[in-house]
C-alpha cells in the first residue's frame, strides 16, 4: 500500500521541483523510480513518522493560503521558493524539522536513483584503483 | 516458544561482540557453549551492490538516519553479521593516552588498552595505503594541511585486497575490508560458537534469561533459527548492541532502577560534511575514501578527516536547496570533501532513553563549546579548500550557499553563528559512545573497569557504550580492546558463575 495519496504525491512532486529542479526533467521511468524509492523509505517508518509526514505535507499545502490566498500547488515558482526558504531558515522548530525531513525524502528519490548517477559526473567503479591514474 | 541454553551469550556482533567472541572461542573446546545474537542480517557476498539507498537500507537502522529525539542529529549505526565493522572505512587508530587518562578510571591503564589495541591492528592487516592508492580527494587536503602548517597523518586502515571501490560506508563489495564480519567472527564460528542472525534481544529477564525475537528479511541469508519468539539462558550474558542498542536493552530489562548512570553521558563526535568545488574534475570517489586526518585543533574540539560520500548523502549535508544546490550535486567529479569532527564531552543530560514503544531514542543537546568548534571548524575546512585549489567552498553554516574563492578573506563576517542553528544544517554521528559507561561505583557509572554491571556478576557490557568519555579519534579499535578485557574477565569468571 503507498503510504502517500495522490494528492499528497502531486504535492511532494512539485515541492521536489522547487527541492531538486532538474527532477523535472525526469521521464516516467526516473519518476516511477523517484516515487518507488520515497514509497519502499516510508513503509519502513514507524506508523507515527508517516502520520508526521502526511501531516506535513498537509500543512505545506494550506499554510501558504494565510499569507499568499492560494495553495502551495497553484503558487508561482518564486513564492513556492520563499516560502520554502522560510521553512529552512525561519519557522518555528517543528516545522523546520519537517522541512527536513520533507527535503531529505526528496533528495533520496532523485539523488538515490543509481540510474542518475553519470549525470552527475559521478560513476564509481568497484575497481576505483584502476581509474586512479587512467 | 522454543527455548535454548548456553553457557556464554553474546548481544551483538560488531567490534565489540565480535571480538568478544573469537576471544571467548577456545572455550568451546572446553565444552563452553556460546552464542552470538545479532539483530541484522548476514548479507551473501552477491549483495554486496554498492548502490547507496538499496545498501543503507539493508545495513543500516533507519538507512543511517536514526534521528535524535530533537531531531537535530541523525546518528548512523549498523545492524549486520559485523555491526558497524561492515559499514566504516576500515580506519584504525590506536587510542592516545591523554583521553584514557582524562577518563580517571581506577584500573583503567593505558597501557593495557596499547597491548590490547595492538593485537587486533596486527591482527585485521592495519597498515597505511601506498601512496599511489591515494585520490586528488585525500593528497589536496594532505598537501594543503601543509601549506598552512597543520599537522596532518595518514590514517592506517585494516584493508587486504583492497581496489579502491570507495564504497566502504556501503559494505565493501570486495571483501576486502578486515571488520568482525571477515576475521573474528569466522574464526569464532569456525571454533565452535553459534552466530544467529536477525534476532533481536527484546529483555534480559530474571538472571540470565533473555527473550529474543528472530525476524524473517527478503534479503540476507537465513537464521538458524525459525521467525518467531525464543527463550534463551545463559550463564553469563555480554551485552555489545552499541551505544544506543546496550543501554536500552538494559534499561527496558530494569537496570535503570539501581544504576543511575544508565543511559546518561552519551557523546557522539557530532559531525559536519563540508565540500569545496574544484575548477576542474579530480579523483575523488575512486580509491579509498578516508586516507588523512588533521588533529591540529584537537585543543579547540575538532578533528578534521577526508571523506567522499555518495549522492543523496553528500545531498542531504549540503544547506540549502534549489538551483545552486543541484549545480553542485551535479559536479560530484569536482568535489573535495572534508568531515569534521566535535569532541563533545559525556554530560548526564545527553542520554539514550525509551520512547514509548520501549525503544532506544538518544536525547541529546549540543553544547555552546560543541556548536563553537563546529563553528570554527567550517572556517578551517574553507581555508584548507582554498588552498587546495578549490574555487568555491559550501559552508553549512555560511551566509550564501557558495563561498567564492575571491572571498576567502573574509571568512569571519560569511560563516556565521547565527546561520548554525541546530535543527536547520545537517549534523550526523557515526562514532557513538557511552551510555553504559565505566567506571568506580554505582552512583556515576554502569560497570567496572573490566565490563562488569555493577552488582551483576554474570552480565557484562563489551561495546562503546563502556566509553566514560567521547574517545577523541576513530573508536573502533579502542572498543575491541575493551571487549578484549570483557572476554578475559569473563574467561577467569564463567565458571563460578
Amino acid at each position: 500500500m503507498t503510504p502517500l495519496s495522490e494528492r499528497q504525491w502531486s504535492l511532494l512532486l512539485a515541492a521536489g521541483q522547487r527541492i531538486v529542479p532538474p527532477s523535472h526533467e525526469l521521464d516516467g521511468e526516473g519518476q516511477r523510480r523517484f516515487r518507488a524509492i520515497i514509497a519502499a523509505a516510508l513503509a519502513e517508518r514507524p506508523a507515527g513518522v508517516q502520520r508526521q509526514i502526511r501531516l506535513f505535507l498537509s500543512l505545506l499545502r494550506l499554510a501558504p493560503l494565510l499569507r499568499w490566498a492560494a495553495t502551495f500547488e497553484r503558487l508561482p515558482a518564486s513564492r513556492q521558493d520563499s516560502f520554502l526558504r522560510w521553512l529552512q531558515d525561519d519557522a518555528p522548530g517543528r516545522l523546520r524539522q519537517g522541512f527536513w525531513g520533507l527535503k531529505t525524502i526528496v533528495f533520496m528519490g532523485y539523488y538515490g536513483q543509481a540510474e542518475l548517477a553519470p549525470r552527475l559526473g559521478y560513476a564509481p567503479s568497484r575497481t576505483g584503483n584502476e581509474k586512479l591514474h587512467a | 516458544m522454543p527455548e535454548h541454553s548456553y553457557d556464554i551469550v553474546i548481544i551483538g556482533s560488531g567490534a565489540g561482540g565480535g571480538a568478544a567472541a573469537k576471544e571467548l572461542a577456545p572455550l568451546c573446546q572446553d565444552g563452553a557453549r556460546i552464542a552470538v545474537l545479532e539483530w541484522g542480517p548476514k548479507l551473501a557476498e552477491h549483495e554486496y551492490t554498492g548502490r547507496e539507498v538499496e545498501m543503507a537500507g539493508k545495513l543500516y537502522f533507519d538507512s543511517g538516519g536514526v534521528f535524535t529525539r530533537e531531531r537535530t542529529m541523525t546518528l548512523a549505526f549498523a545492524r549486520a553479521y559485523g555491526g558497524s565493522t561492515v559499514v566504516y572505512t576500515g580506519t584504525s587508530l590506536m587510542i592516545p593516552e591523554g583521553p584514557v587518562q582524562r577518563w580517571g578510571v581506577p584500573g583503567l591503564q593505558w597501557s593495557d588498552l596499547r597491548r590490547r589495541s595492538m593485537k587486533y591492528i596486527r591482527e585485521n592487516n592495519v597498515h597505511l595505503l601506498e601512496e599511489e592508492r591515494l585520490n586528488d580527494n585525500n593528497r589536496l587536503f594532505f598537501e594543503a594541511c601543509g601549506k598552512l602548517g597543520y599537522r596532518v597523518e595518514q590514517f592506517p586502515v585494516n584493508l587486504k585486497g583492497c581496489q579502491g571501490s570507495g564504497m566502504c560506508n556501503l559494505g565493501c563489495p570486495n571483501a576486502a575490508k578486515q571488520g568482525t564480519h571477515r576475521v573474528q567472527l569466522p574464526a569464532a564460528e569456525a571454533a565452535g560458537v553459534e552466530v544467529i542472525t536477525n534476532c533481536k534481544v527484546q529483555r534480559i529477564e530474571e538472571r540470565g534469561v533473555l527473550r529474543a525475537v528472530v525476524e524473517a528479511r527478503p534479503y540476507g541469508l537465513p537464521s538458524a533459527w525459525e521467525p518467531g519468539e525464543h527463550l534463551v539462558r545463559a550463564r553469563v550474558v555480554v551485552v555489545a548492541g552499541g551505544a544506543v542498542h546496550s543501554p536500552a536493552l538494559l534499561l527496558r530489562s530494569g537496570y535503570g532502577r539501581h544504576l543511575p548512570a544508565l543511559g546518561r553521558y552519551f557523546t557522539a563526535h557530532p559531525a559536519l560534511i563540508l565540500v569545496g568545488e574544484h575548477p576542474r574534475p579530480i579523483t575523488n570517489y575512486h580509491g579509498h575514501p578516508k586516507s588523512f586526518y588533521c588533529d591540529h585543533f584537537a585543543d579547540r574540539g575538532f578533528l578534521l578527516e577526508t571523506c567522499m560520500y555518495f549522492p543523496f548523502v553528500t545531498a542531504k549535508n549540503l544547506i540549502g536547496f534549489g538551483d545552486d544546490h543541484a549545480r553542485l550535486m551535479h559536479r560530484m567529479d569536482r568535489l573535495q570533501m572534508i568531515l569534521v569532527l566535535a569532541l563533545d564531552p559525556a554530560l548526564p543530560d545527553n542520554r539514550v532513553i525509551l520512547d514509548g514503544d520501549g525503544e532506544g531514542v538518544v536525547e541529546y543537546r549540543f553544547s555552546e563549546q560543541v556548536l563553537d568548534a563546529l563553528l570554527e571548524s567550517m572556517k578551517v575546512s574553507a581555508r584548507i579548500f582554498f588552498a587546495a585549489g578549490a574555487a568555491r567552498v559550501h559552508a553549512p553554516a555560511g551566509e550564501k550557499f557558495f563561498i567564492e574563492r575571491a572571498e576567502q578573506d573574509r571568512l569571519d563576517e560569511l560563516i556565521t553563528r547565527r546561520r548554525l542553528r541546530p535543527g536547520r544544517i545537517s549534523i550526523a554521528s557515526a562514532h557513538l559512545m557511552g551510555g553504559c559507561r565505566m567506571g568506580a561505583g554505582p552512583s556515576d557509572s554502569v560497570t567496572d573497569c573490566w565490563g562488569q554491571v555493577h552488582g551483576v556478576p554474570w552480565l557484562f557490557v563489551a561495546d562503546s557504550s563502556l566509553f566514560p568519555n567521547c574517545a577523541e579519534i576513530n573508536p573502533y579499535v579502542t572498543i575491541m580492546a575493551f571487549a578484549d578485557r570483557v572476554a578475559e574477565a569473563v574467561r577467569s569468571r564463567w565458571r563460578e558463575l
